[in-house]
């Protein structure tokens, strides 16, 4: 059975829909929500290197790069934040973020 | 292969703002006092002046660099204008506020210019990737700075949902951007209109989908704006002043560029999406804001309805819609930034306030705000001759052109029931009786608000430049 | 089944299974692992698909970097993890049927995924057969795409002033080592002479 350009994709489709999911259903912990964000982009370099191999070109995978780079900024500045909202609040809890309302 | 000086010649803006931000990094770390900002925000506003000037050098015929990754044209011009000048506003109305909160660190400007940079790149996109890159360089400053008070629970919590939601939507549009390019086999805008063809495919359409989800959510429009009004209470007010104004700005031109380039061949697609997006927007402006009593909360709600009105004019499709929006915009801006410093003017003691109630008889504590600053309401509201009439009607003259009665019509039903909760705060501010009056505010936002007051109630008497520079900027963008 | 096939189905297993387990894993220690895992398993399945550089990347930055700075986090948080443990679970029958609807949709939408004719050879930087992967990318990286180069360079930038920004804070009662104080000590300074007279107790 040979592998194709469908398996790839179906793979990515998965994992993108556990990323969102993740972050849906979450109620506990919001550095799960930031994981679930990594596998969305993870989701998405699999679709682009999938896309660049199959098409024989390169600007895929380019993208992909430009992605981990700006994944990681994203994950530190996530990190910040969060670590800013725990010295104010004392807790991480999802269900904690309701100040404002309305 | 261009020489790299061409290229650079076409995005001296940018060029300045990246260099800028750098050198004013360089001067805050070394020589401001305690991290403190000395004339560093001075200095940002010099700074982007003069890209604001620079978009008037060499304007010219539309030209792409950087292999086909920046488009320099009208288009991009006028929009890169208005977002500069939200920035510029921005800084100014911040001045006085960060001093006071004790939050006048350095490198806010930094990061404000940093984020318009982000913004003008975004405005000038013409690949996917430059598009993504722009847009995070935007998203992330604009993060930090939403939790820039970073003792203030509300602050912090506000940074957090913001970035929380923010990340999902930009895994969501570059999710819609692999399909696309998957299709197409390019990254570039025409490249995929090319691929496409006319012939709409299920693959192309979800890819179409998800980014218009992802640009939604950085445009805050209905169902993608569950985080406008906490974001917009809880940060700063100078940093809410920034999102309601230049971030827009930038979200909507590269709305607006995105399905008119690249998706010419489905317009029927994009445009039932903007539809339904745009209808929802202006219903929930209009009915979610009547019961607030924060005024930054009613300046998000009425925020996401002229979203739904300024999309009414995109939804069009047509180059008179384009040129409505780009009208209804510049007016939006005008009316936000005026408003803002009219917010920033409510400080009583060394507190700033910012419930409705606050603003109870101003007009016998102060007559010339109270003025100005219902002009700003009913104009927001539009009611003729003020400027905010006129933008509603450039877009809705625009739907009912192609033929989008239905949606013209709920537009002005909608805008109707949106005068009630503006002419409500006008109420307020004649009519009860006096809440305690407010400080003097700085020279810098008492400044903002007359300009912005006297553009809004002056703008029927003289239109025409206007007029004309959007006409030839929506001209570059077909 | 050839082995590229088999290597498909191991990597592609172990990186869903794992991906589930993070999010549903009730200690966040251990889904920063099973996060890790997963990233493993795509960078093999990028070796599969000749991405080698973006292969190797994806272990030195998300392993090496992102994935330690959670499990940092996670840690200097100091979260009372017994207070987390519920949760995930009981939004499990909603959230399946949610997931599976929209995996399916999308599923379908792949399985019906087709290119537009002009695809092939329309990319802006073809493979060459001859050039290794990561030679490829460092020939257009820096000429190519030198825009989006000095673009991410600038994320990055604002991304490390984001972060000193909102969590860097000098406590006034640290005290730091300040290298000039030091070279600047004499010997003036730093000793003092006391003379004790002999044989008359302290």
């Amino acid at each position: 059975m040979q592998i194709g350009l469908t398996h790839y994709l179906s793979v990515a489709a998965i994992l993108f829909t556990l990323g969102v999911l993740g972050i849906i259903l979450n109620r506990k912990n919001i550095i799960i929500i930031l994981m679930s964000v990594e596998m969305i982009l993870l989701s998405v370099n699999i679709n682009l290197v999938t896309f660049s191999t199959f098409l024989g070109d390169l600007t895929g995978q380019v993208f992909s790069l430009f992605i981990l780079t700006v994944a990681a900024a994203e994950a530190a500045i996530g990190l910040a934040i969060l670590v800013t909202y725990y010295r104010n609040r004392g807790s991480i809890a999802v269900e904690d973020i309701n100040m404002m309302k309305g | 292969m261009t020489p790299i000086s061409f290229a650079l010649a076409h995005s001296l803006p940018e060029v300045v703002l990246a260099v800028g931000a750098l050198a004013l990094l360089m001067l805050g770390v070394f020589r401001a006092r305690d991290g403190r900002d000395w004339i560093i925000s001075e200095c940002a506003i010099a700074v982007l002046g003069l890209a604001f000037l620079l978009l008037f050098v060499g304007a010219g015929p539309k030209v792409v660099v950087f292999d086909g990754a920046f488009i320099d044209d009208a288009y991009g011009r006028y929009m890169k204008g208005l977002a500069l000048i939200g920035s510029i506003v921005t800084l100014l109305l911040s001045l006085d506020y960060m001093r006071r909160e004790k939050i006048d660190l350095f490198e806010f400007p930094v990061l404000v210019i940093l984020a318009t940079l982000g913004m003008l790149m975004l405005i000038s996109a013409q690949t996917l990737i430059s598009l993504y890159l722009g847009l995070e360089l935007m998203s992330l400053a604009l993060y930090v700075i939403a939790a820039f008070h970073r003792d203030n629970v509300r602050a912090s919590e506000a940074g957090l949902k913001y970035f929380a939601l923010g990340a999902l939507s930009s895994g969501m549009l570059l999710y819609g951007a692999s399909l696309l390019y998957g299709f197409a086999g390019t990254v570039s805008l025409q490249g995929i209109a090319a691929a496409i063809n006319g012939k709409a495919n299920i693959g192309v359409i979800f890819g179409l989908v998800f980014m218009l989800a992802g640009l939604s959510f950085k445009m805050s429009v209905v169902p993608f704006h569950m985080w406008t009004p906490d974001v917009y209470e809880g940060a700063p007010t100078p940093v809410t002043a920034f999102f309601a104004s230049a971030a827009k700005m930038a979200a909507v031109a590269i709305t607006m560029r995105l399905v008119v380039t690249a998706f010419p061949g489905v317009t029927d697609q994009w445009r039932q999406i903007l539809i339904f997006v745009s209808i929802l927007s202006m219903a929930l402006g209009a009915f979610a804001a009547i019961g607030q009593t924060n005024i930054k909360r009613l300046m998000a709600y009425s925020s996401i309805g002229h979203m739904g009105f300024a999309l009414v004019g995109l939804a069009a499709g047509t180059e008179q819609g384009v040129q409505g929006v780009l009208v209804y915009l510049s007016i939006y801006l005008t009316m936000t930034l005026g408003t803002f410093a009219a917010i920033l003017s409510m400080r009583v003691g060394d507190v700033y306030v910012e419930k409705i109630s606050d603003l109870a008889g101003l007009s016998r504590t102060n007559g010339t705000m109270a003025l100005f600053l219902s002009a700003m309401m009913l104009s927001l509201a539009g009611i003729p001759p003020l400027a905010g009439f006129f933008a509603k009607w450039y877009v809705f003259n625009a739907a009912i052109q192609a033929h989008l009665y239905p949606l013209a019509v709920i537009g002005v039903l909608m805008s109707v029931v949106a005068c009630f909760y503006y002419l409500r705060i006008v109420k307020v501010i004649y009519f009860d009786e006096p809440a305690p009056g407010f400080e003097r505010a700085s020279p810098a936002v008492t400044a903002v608000l007359i300009v912005a007051s006297l553009l809004v109630v002056f703008f029927s008497f003289w239109p025409g430049p206007l007029d004309v520079a959007a006409a030839a900027a929506a001209k570059s963008l077909f | 089944m050839n082995v590229a096939a088999v290597f498909f189905y191991l990597f592609s297993a172990i990186m869903l299974a794992s991906a589930f387990m993070v999010i549903a894993a009730k200690n966040p220690v251990h889904s920063v692992l099973f996060l890790i895992l997963a990233f493993v398993n795509a960078s093999g399945l990028f070796l599969l698909m000749g991405a080698e550089f973006l292969a190797m990347i994806l272990v030195v930055v998300y392993v090496g970097a992102v994935a330690v700075l959670f499990l940092f986090v996670v840690m200097m948080l100091d979260v009372d993890f017994a207070e987390l443990k519920q949760g995930f679970l009981q939004y499990l029958p909603l959230g399946s049927v949610i997931g599976i609807v929209v995996a399916i949709e999308l599923l379908l939408v792949m399985v019906g995924f087709t290119q537009s004719d002009a695809a092939l050879g329309a990319g802006a930087s073809p493979i060459q057969a001859n050039v290794s992967n990561t030679e490829a990318l460092g020939l257009v990286l820096y000429t190519k795409y030198v825009y989006l180069f000095q673009a991410s360079g600038l994320v990055l930038l604002t991304a490390m002033i984001g972060a000193i920004v909102l969590t860097l804070r000098h406590k006034p009662d640290v005290k730091r080592q300040v290298i000039a104080d030091q070279n600047a000590r004499t010997r003036a300074d730093a000793i003092e002479i006391k003379k004790a007279p002999s044989r008359a107790g302290v």
